[in-house]
């Protein structure tokens, strides 16, 4: 009796463990499942879900709509990818960088060309080349996401310290090596009056993006463009590429040896050089959006009157520096159970007028990707806005050129490895020179890339 | 060596040991200073390099307990999900550690001790590398997004040292207690409920205390296995406020400081019967 009552106790137990442990159940027919990347302001997340009401209310299809922070979205489609259990659709800030490239080469995404097309000729033409990527499969290149915002590099700069220091607005160079030179000037007029102030704020760590994001603006401005070609080839042994290597890791290192760039600043991740700035600590500092001046927004005179954005210098013979342009995308990951859901919604979602409401939500820290909206919306060049207009004409009207882990994702290796971020802290903090440093590098990167041939 | 030279190296040991005590005590209280401090300043203050807050106000606290800031909307929800699966996963803890270690220690099972190493063994794996496994083996289950799973992983995670620490303490226990109520007529749950658990009440706290603070402060698996606002935990909810280059850190500082005191009391409550266990019962000749 004892025994059997066990028996009967374990048996029941395990029949309760079974029941908990009953496989996934089916997902009801038109629903969407949706990771998004949390915005910076509730607006823009509001933004989203009202536009996903509305698409609920057109089509009759539900969505199930998560937001996560940046570095969660990407652990979390790592670990579906690597399950194999994904959601439907995804965006991230950050997943035309980490996961799109590889992903696309090893062909686990979904071709969203057809998405593309509706839209295709609003779109500009960088944004266009940074959601094409290789396919080693299909040994072809096509589009794996949409693009839906974009951003380069600008630079903030506080206008009550020039000014202390004796300058206005206008003595600020256009040139590049004359702009960084000019800050040094700067911490030296301030230092004389007893303020204990940087001249320049630029992160120098073998971490996060900020350093490399800098590296390749100064790559670009002294010739170095094409280290990688839009076919994806590497051009490592170019002397051109060579040289623009050396002279960026050489113009990045030098103040920060002579004492122009805080000491922490090796050590920075993306979040310090803002913090820098905001405690007064540095005089200028570089950022992939306009988000430092635009986190001010509610403080007028800050925002108005005491910060400065520019876009990057001109190369040194005055002709203006094509900016690399960081395309965020939406993309299909490969077993997502609704992909005609997830193509449909994206087709309502990049619509322009839709699109520019949603961008128009997040304060203008992302800029379009079609010029159709800063031509159809003044909102975006109004003059009476110092920040918003020098972003949009640095992304839509000068020359801008896609990512290069966008030309091969061998590059996104490249930038997870932290190549050139660790060619400079060679050069900072184990006496090596820039050439054998630019050397190293170009070795390490020829390695990385054989792993990746394209035809 | 004479009397004075005696007394002077003593007075400089006990000098040494001052300043290296005090040492000690700024290193461990100043990221709480730091976190109390940046609480209690205004948001625009945060980056200032003052020592103490110029201007302290208990604004960043106000909005915290009215959810008054749009990514602490969910704040007490969560926190509401934090205890109940920090509660949860202490409860299960040390039923299983208690109940496995009784069974090893006091029932005699056979090769009872290479199931107290075994479990041990299982933290030659780092959690962190466990991760994605547990996340395919919670999706497959239909567990995804569910506290449950949450849960069990931590379950998973804390049941092996339970095991381990409370059979080590059981040891102590003598085993004459067992023998004479057993003579008296009490069952084996008998025993495990009337003998043995009052007197393992200190490694209970103990144990609890740990299972506690180990799923109250989960990140890692926190955010892969839960999604949505209604099952998050505080830990990942708060990391949400890192997701922006400009964080409003007094306020992100005032939810860790809330978020830390239902820990910090369930031990100072518990705390006494950590040394009261043990003189809780005994034979008496």
């Amino acid at each position: 009796m004892n025994k059997m009552s066990r028996r009967t106790m374990i048996g029941s137990a395990g029949a309760a463990v079974a029941s908990t442990l009953r496989p996934r159940k089916a997902k009801a027919a038109g629903t969407v499942t949706i990771w998004w990347n949390q915005g910076f302001y509730q607006a823009e997340d509001q933004a989203l879900k009202d536009l996903v009401a509305e698409w609920e209310k057109a089509t009759g299809n539900k969505v199930e709509l998560s937001f996560l922070p940046v570095a969660d979205v990407t652990a979390k489609i790592v670990s579906g990818m690597t399950m194999g259990d994904v959601p439907d659709l995804v965006y991230s800030d950050t997943g035309q960088n980490l996961i799109v490239p590889q992903a696309a080469w090893n062909d686990k995404l979904v071709d969203v060309s057809d998405v593309v097309a509706t839209q295709q000729g609003e779109f500009l033409q960088a944004a266009l080349d940074s959601a094409r990527f290789h396919n080693n499969v299909t040994k072809k290149r096509d589009f794996y996401g949409v693009p839906v915002k974009g951003a380069t590099l600008m630079e903030e700069v506080w206008r009550p310290m020039i000014e202390e220091a004796g300058y206005k607005d206008a003595d600020i160079p256009k040139t590049q090596d004359a702009y960084f030179d000019f800050f040094q000037e700067v911490q030296k007029k301030l230092r004389a009056k007893g303020k204990r102030i940087y001249g320049l704020g630029y992160s120098m760590a073998t971490k996060e993006a900020d350093s490399g994001n800098l590296f390749h603006a100064f790559l670009e401005a002294y010739g170095g463009d094409g280290i990688v070609t839009l076919d994806g080839k590497l051009h490592a042994d170019d002397p051109k590429v060579r040289q623009a290597a050396i002279t960026a890791l050489e113009r990045l290192t030098g103040p920060f040896k002579a004492g122009f760039v805080p000491p922490g600043a090796i050590n920075w991740g993306d979040v310090d050089n803002n913090n820098a700035f905001y405690a007064k600590q540095i005089v200028m500092t570089p950022n992939a959006t306009i988000s430092i001046a635009v986190a001010q927004m509610d403080k007028k005179d800050q925002y108005f009157k005491e910060i400065i954005t520019q876009g990057v210098p001109n190369g040194n013979d005055g002709a203006p520096v094509a900016s690399l342009l960081g395309v965020p995308l939406c993309f299909i990951i490969k077993g997502a159970k609704n992909v005609d859901g997830a193509k449909d919604f994206l087709k309502y979602f990049i619509q322009p007028s839709r699109l520019n409401n949603y961008l128009k939500q997040a304060r203008g820290r992302w800029t379009p990707v079609m010029p159709s909206l800063i031509k159809s919306d003044p909102w975006w060049l109004d003059s009476a806005d110092p920040h918003r207009p020098v972003a949009v004409r640095q992304a839509l009207i000068t020359p801008t050129v896609p990512w290069f882990q966008i030309r091969n994702p061998a590059y996104a290796e490249v930038n997870a490895t932290q190549v050139w971020a660790q060619a400079e802290a060679n050069i900072t903090q184990h006496g090596m020179s820039a050439e054998k440093a630019a050397d190293d590098a170009l070795k390490q990167i020829k390695t990385i890339f054989e792993k990746y041939p394209v035809g | 060596m004479s009397a004075g030279h005696h007394v002077m190296r003593r007075r400089l040991d006990q000098t040494g040991a001052i300043a290296l005590g005090l040492g000690l005590v700024i290193w461990t209280i100043l990221p709480l200073y730091n976190m109390v401090m940046i609480s209690l300043e205004a948001k625009e203050d945060v980056f200032a390099s003052n020592i103490m807050p110029q201007a302290p106000t208990l604004d960043a606290f106000r909005t915290v307990f009215d959810e008054g800031f749009w990514l602490l909307a969910n704040f007490w929800h969560q926190m509401g999900n934090s205890f109940f699966i920090g509660v949860a996963v202490t409860v299960i803890v040390l039923t299983i550690g208690s109940l496995t270690s009784f069974a090893i220690g006091r029932m005699r099972i056979r090769y009872g001790w290479l199931l107290s190493n075994a479990a041990l063994t299982t933290y030659v794996i780092p959690a962190s590398f466990l991760a994605i496994p547990f996340y395919g083996i919670m999706k497959r289950y239909g567990l995804d997004n569910n506290a449950w799973a949450l849960i069990a992983a931590e379950v998973t995670f804390a049941t092996p040292y339970a095991i381990f620490i409370f059979t080590q303490y059981g040891g102590s226990i003598p085993r004459e207690l067992d023998e004479a109520a057993r003579i008296d007529g009490a069952s084996p749950p008998r025993i495990y409920w009337n003998i043995y658990l009052p007197l393992m009440a200190p490694a209970l706290v103990a144990i609890g205390t740990y299972a506690l603070l180990l799923s109250w402060n989960e990140y890692l698996y926190a955010f892969l296995l839960l999604s949505s606002d209604s099952t998050l935990t505080v830990p990942p909810g708060l990391g949400k406020f890192l997701n922006s280059d400009e964080a409003p850190w007094n306020y992100l500082m005032a939810a860790a400081i809330i978020y830390a005191i239902p820990p910090v009391a369930i031990y100072y409550t518990f705390r006494k019967h950590m040394s009261g266990g043990l003189t809780a019962g005994g034979v008496k000749g």
